[in-house]
């Protein structure tokens, strides 16, 4: 029964997601993969980080996201006078009930977009841990749940910019993906010129799926299975980060555990129900280099994360070479295979 | 049975049958049963390193040590450590063996008899061929390249026996390599009969059919293939002349050598170079006999007569004496005088017996030499010969006289019946034509003298090196009624018939004394090589007699005026004045003006004797190490092409039906299209999913939508069978692999093409895969020995 609704759902999942897509990418010009990442880590139950120089449309594909999905969606802007209750809530005495009264902050909602994120202090930063990693908060000793889905797309300047405090490496570390839009084509902006000559398109954006189907979406993304070799890749990959003479700080092991959801979730929108070596090197930078710290020495050579994550992949073998799942390892078929002549690789 | 078993066992029986061709060289045939059973043994820990599995070449190496360590039990037991385990020693025993054995082979006509060297080349040479096979046909699985070692071993075989009956030797080994072959068919046959044959529901009916048939298809080729090969021979002119036939001739009664005679002569076997062109210097000497016409220098007597052959007996031998016992038989009123020679051997002149004049009595010489005392030879222990040597002879130039000759006593029993032996198989005319010669005569040395003169002078004989005689028993007949022939045939014929006389006689092998130097040296040439007969009188001894017109000289002894029944007491008083000064000159002269005709047998046979193991006639377990030699030479450059050629075939062959022979199926088919984009110049990069790997293999090699496409199905499949939960099985990969494969060659240019099949660059991970393993046996080893060394410090603490 449930094995029937989870196929049933990987389709759905599929055609869902396109509409999502297409719906976002009216508004967001010229960059599906952009979109598409957005997607992944919607349905992989991550936060998505969106860096990138002012008025590339940070803001506006955080929202294209939110309005494509018929659910509660909150915007936080970032100000260094920011407080943490701003962000949780608060609890009020309420004279006439003689009691506190939990005034739920900005992010009790479904789609959290956090504006200028670097812009707080670190200290209302850091409001946002509890709720992005348990998905709850706590106030007062009393824990308050929040919705589901619950997905936290932040978007900052580049730290070099005036007037930001950098995310803590904890902060980082929470966010499953960072992506960075990037000016658009020519072709792209003259399009989008034509567009946005008018009206705001985001004003004309209707949803196309509602949460519970993204909850179901979700669920089905969690029947996705990840073949050992996979899963050793992901590991081998993280642990390269690790030992990089280059980094300060390598990858933790949350991020090999969104690396794999994230890689499931990649997999379902591409209609497969296994996870391929090719969707987590699609997605090992989006998902790795934000938490990782070059060497001063690095950064002096003007080496980037997302260099060290490329020269990694490239210097990673893709296990092959199966000891794989229900396997090769029985009877004949080993033997079989022991005798080939060239039995390595 | 399994088909690898089978195979095995077909191996194995290629190869006994292969070297059945062996048996008729040597006698008794018992190697052949220690062969088989060591080759048993190598067969049995083959298919078990199969087994286990180990890498190929690993397989190969454990029966390579095994089959080292039994034949380590078997020769050199007392050499090895702790009885089996080859050490230096051992090699160098081996080494040894193989030594006398060659030797033993140079010695001795076919069939040789079986020494302990000999036996250790039969058996390892069969053993080695054995592994070969076993390797390339069942480790390798391609019995084809099988055939060349069984050719080899055929051919050495062949090559070396006599050509009589050798159509059987074929037929054998023929067979042999047809049975493993239709094994290997049948094997590969039947697994594509698997494969093909429809689903599990009909597995019966469908397989059993679709493998037969191929096979009696297979069958029929093999057959009309033995049946052309063995008739088209007949009609082709005879390949003669090859280096096989001049083994041939070395080996057996070659041409006409004297025919059954000289095949018996285990010396006459080994005539190199019967056609001498120029005449070699085998030795030089000077000597203080005043005359040196009696100076025959003896190398070896051949006292067996079996009727076909003269050999020498085999003997007791002994540490060479001091000063050797007076010869058998010799008087003490005979006139004697002891000379004394100084002989330097040439260089190349290799000869296991030493050769000296007749009687010695005293040799200085350096080397490991043992004595003969019957024949009073020297023969040469552990590969002992006289090349290059010098040394010196004390010998006695015994003059009897002819009355003491005529009124020699009769001699001992004994050796009078070892002497006068004749086989039963020997022609009546023999005896019958040594009575009508010698009719008249009052006694022995008179009817030897007869004899002498009669072959000599009054029988019409005539020297001729290239008469045909034939050989068997009979020859001694036909020769008796041709006429013609050479020393050998002369000094058989005659001792042959001494004999039936009743008087003791054996035949003598050597030179004839050579010719005189300015200097006072004399030398000894090639063609100088000579066989004469022995008569024994007791009183005198072994005497030297001459049949052979126009070759060596005629003792004074036997010398008479008149052939008639008179005593030679005539000779005796002209004995002095009718020195041979002039008589050896024009002997040796009439010999080289002869030698047209009449040399290259003379030369022929006594260099067979004289040469021994010379390098000019390579012995036959030369060849045979030749062959495998060039074959293993000319494997080598072709081992990437063979070995690319052997991984794809067992990559893209035949697999199991089940999910895991599947999965294994695609991963192989996978790794063939990695390493055949790899051997076009498209490296493989591990970081790459096969996905991005096969768009690589596309795109850099510019393949055609097709060819394309193929290689996406194949990548597809891999990541189903690694990757998937339920892998969706994908058929025809092998097929993706080939167009893939067809569409990399089209797009290639000449030299890539060329470069992808004789030196495939992905045989470089044969390379990897030894260094692997060698690293891996080094850190286990360093693991081990850490262990070891830890243990007695853990004790201590």
């Amino acid at each position: 029964m449930t094995t029937y609704d989870d196929r049933a759902s990987l389709t759905d999942l599929t055609t869902t997601a396109e509409r999502v897509r297409s719906s976002v990418e009216e508004v967001i010009e010229g960059k599906p993969e952009v979109v598409r990442l957005s997607l992944t880590v919607l349905l992989a139950e991550g936060h998505l980080l969106i860096e990138d120089v002012p008025g590339v449309g940070k803001t506006m594909l955080a929202k294209a996201l939110a309005r494509s999905i018929d659910c509660s969606v909150r915007r936080i802007q970032f100000t260094p006078d920011l407080l943490p209750s701003d962000i949780t809530g608060v609890s009020i005495w309420d004279q006439q009930r003689r009691d506190f009264e939990f005034k739920p902050g900005a992010i009790f909602a479904q789609i959290v977009i956090g504006d200028e994120i670097n812009r707080a202090s670190p200290k209302t930063q850091s409001a946002l841990l509890e709720s992005m990693e348990e998905r709850q908060v706590t106030i007062d000793g009393t824990t308050y749940e929040l919705p589901s889905p619950f997905m936290v797309v932040a978007t900052q300047n580049p730290v070099e910019m005036e007037g930001t405090y950098p995310l803590p490496e904890a902060q980082r570390d929470r966010f499953m993906a960072r992506v960075s839009i990037g000016y658009p084509s020519a072709e792209a902006e003259l399009q989008m010129l034509d567009i946005h000559g008018g009206a705001s398109p985001l004003d004309d954006l209707q949803p196309v799926a509602h949460a519970h189907e993204i909850v179901k979406l979700i669920d089905a993304v969690r029947t996705v299975h990840v073949a050992d070799p996979v899963r050793r890749y992901a590991v081998d990959l993280v642990g390269a980060t690790r030992s990089h003479p280059d980094l300060r700080l390598g990858a933790s092991p949350r991020a090999t555990l969104h690396l794999l959801r994230a890689a499931k979730a990649s997999a379902a929108l591409s209609g497969r129900d296994y996870a391929l070596p090719d969707d987590v090197q699609a997605l090992a930078v989006a998902v790795l280099a934000h938490r990782l710290l070059p060497t001063a020495q690095a950064q002096l050579n003007r080496r980037t994360a997302e260099q060290v994550v490329l020269e990694i992949l490239q210097r990673t073998a893709v296990p092959a070479a199966p000891q794989p799942p229900g396997g090769l390892v029985t009877g004949r078929g080993s033997a079989a295979l022991g005798q080939q002549p060239p039995r390595r690789l | 049975m399994s088909g690898r078993a089978r195979l095995a066992l077909c191996a194995a029986a290629a190869t006994l049958l292969a070297g059945c061709a062996l048996l008729p060289l040597v006698d008794p045939a018992s190697w052949y049963l220690q062969a088989a059973f060591l080759l048993a043994v190598q067969t049995g820990v083959g298919a078990a390193a199969r087994r286990v599995p180990l890498a190929r070449s690993l397989t190969i190496a454990v029966q390579a040590l095994v089959t080292l360590m039994l034949l380590t039990l078997s020769f050199a037991r007392e050499q090895a450590i702790a009885g089996l385990l080859p050490g230096p020693e051992v090699f160098r025993y081996f080494g040894d063996l193989l030594q006398t054995g060659s030797d033993d082979v140079g010695r001795y006509s076919i069939p040789a008899p079986l020494s302990d060297g000999i036996r250790l080349m039969m058996v390892g040479g069969v053993v080695v061929i054995g592994l070969a096979v076993d390797a390339l046909a069942v480790t390798f699985r391609s019995a084809a390249p099988a055939g060349l070692p069984l050719l080899a071993l055929y051919s050495v075989a062949a090559g070396l026996s006599d050509g009589a009956a050798g159509w059987i030797w074929f037929l054998l080994a023929a067979a042999g390599y047809l049975v493993l072959l239709l094994a290997e068919g049948r094997d590969r046959l039947s697994q594509w009969g698997r494969v093909f044959g429809g689903g599990a529901r009909a597995p019966g009916v469908a397989p059993s059919e679709s493998a037969l048939a191929p096979i009696r298809t297979g069958r029929r080729i093999g057959a009309v293939a033995l049946g052309i090969s063995l008739v088209v021979p007949l009609a082709l002119p005879a390949l003669d002349g090859g280096l096989l036939d001049a083994a041939g001739t070395g080996v057996g009664t070659g041409s006409g050598g004297g025919g059954t005679i000289s095949a018996v002569n285990p010396l006459v076997s080994l005539r190199d170079s019967l056609n001498v062109d120029e005449d070699r210097e085998v030795m030089s000497y000077r000597t203080n006999s005043e005359e040196t016409q009696d100076l025959y220098l003896r190398i070896v007597s051949l006292d067996e007569f079996d009727g076909t052959a003269w050999k020498p007996a085999k003997r007791h031998v002994e540490d060479v004496p001091g000063s050797f016992p007076t010869p058998p038989g010799l008087g003490d009123d005979v006139l004697r005088t002891e000379v004394q020679t100084r002989i330097s051997a040439a260089d190349w002149y290799a000869q296991d017996w030493l050769p000296m004049p007749y009687p010695a009595s005293q040799v200085g010489i350096d080397g490991k030499w043992r004595y003969e005392p019957v024949g009073r030879t020297l023969v040469g222990d552990h590969g002992q010969t006289t090349r290059g040597l010098e040394y010196t002879v004390k010998s006695l130039i015994v003059q009897p006289t002819a009355e003491q000759l005529a009124d020699a006593p009769e001699p001992p029993e004994v050796l009078k019946r070892q002497f006068t032996r004749v086989p039963g198989s020997l022609p009546p005319v023999v005896a019958q034509t040594a009575r009508d010669v010698t009719e008249g005569s009052a006694n022995d040395y008179e009817r030897a003298v007869k004899l002498q003169d009669w072959f000599a002078l009054s029988g019409g004989f005539t020297y001729d090196t290239e008469v045909q005689v034939g050989s068997g028993s009979q020859a001694i007949a036909r020769f008796l009624r041709d006429k013609e022939g050479f020393c050998v045939h002369f000094s058989f014929a005659m001792a042959s018939m001494a004999r039936t006389l009743g008087i003791p006689a054996r035949v003598a092998v050597g030179f004839t004394p050579g010719s005189p130097q300015a200097d006072g040296t004399s030398t000894v040439g090639l063609r100088d090589a000579h066989a004469w007969p022995e008569l024994y009188f007791e009183g005198v001894g072994w005497t030297r007699f001459e049949p052979t017109p126009s070759r060596g000289t005629v003792p004074e002894y036997t010398r008479t005026d008149t052939p008639g029944t008179t005593v030679p007491n005539p000779d005796v008083p002209s004995r002095s004045s009718s020195t041979a000064p002039s008589a050896e000159p024009s002997d040796s002269e009439s010999c080289t003006a002869a030698e047209k005709k009449l040399e290259q047998p003379c030369g022929s046979e006594s260099p067979q004797a004289a040469f021994g193991a010379t390098n000019d006639d390579p012995p036959w377990f030369l060849l045979l190490v030749l062959a495998l030699a060039g074959l293993a030479v000319l494997a080598v450059p072709l081992l990437p092409m063979l070995w690319r050629i052997r991984a794809r075939s067992v990559r893209l062959g035949a697999h199991g039906r089940t999910e895991a022979d599947t999965a294994a199926a695609t991963l192989a088919a996978w790794q063939e299209v990695s390493d055949t984009a790899w051997d076009f110049g498209i490296a493989p990069d591990e970081s790459q999913t096969p996905r991005k790997a096969a768009a690589r293999i596309v795109h850099v090699g510019h393949l055609d939508p097709e060819a394309a496409a193929s290689v996406h199905r194949v990548a597809d499949a891999v990541e189903q069978v690694l990757y998937a939960p339920r892998p969706r099985p994908t058929a025809g990969l092998g097929d993706d692999v080939r167009r893939m494969t067809a569409g990399l060659r089209a797009t290639a240019d000449r030299g890539t093409r060329l470069r992808a099949l004789l030196a495939p660059r992905s045989t470089v991970r044969v390379a990897w895969a030894v260094s692997d393993g060698w690293i891996a046996l080094r850190s286990r080893a360093a693991a081990r020995w850490a262990a070891v060394l830890r243990r007695p410090s853990g004790q201590n603490s």
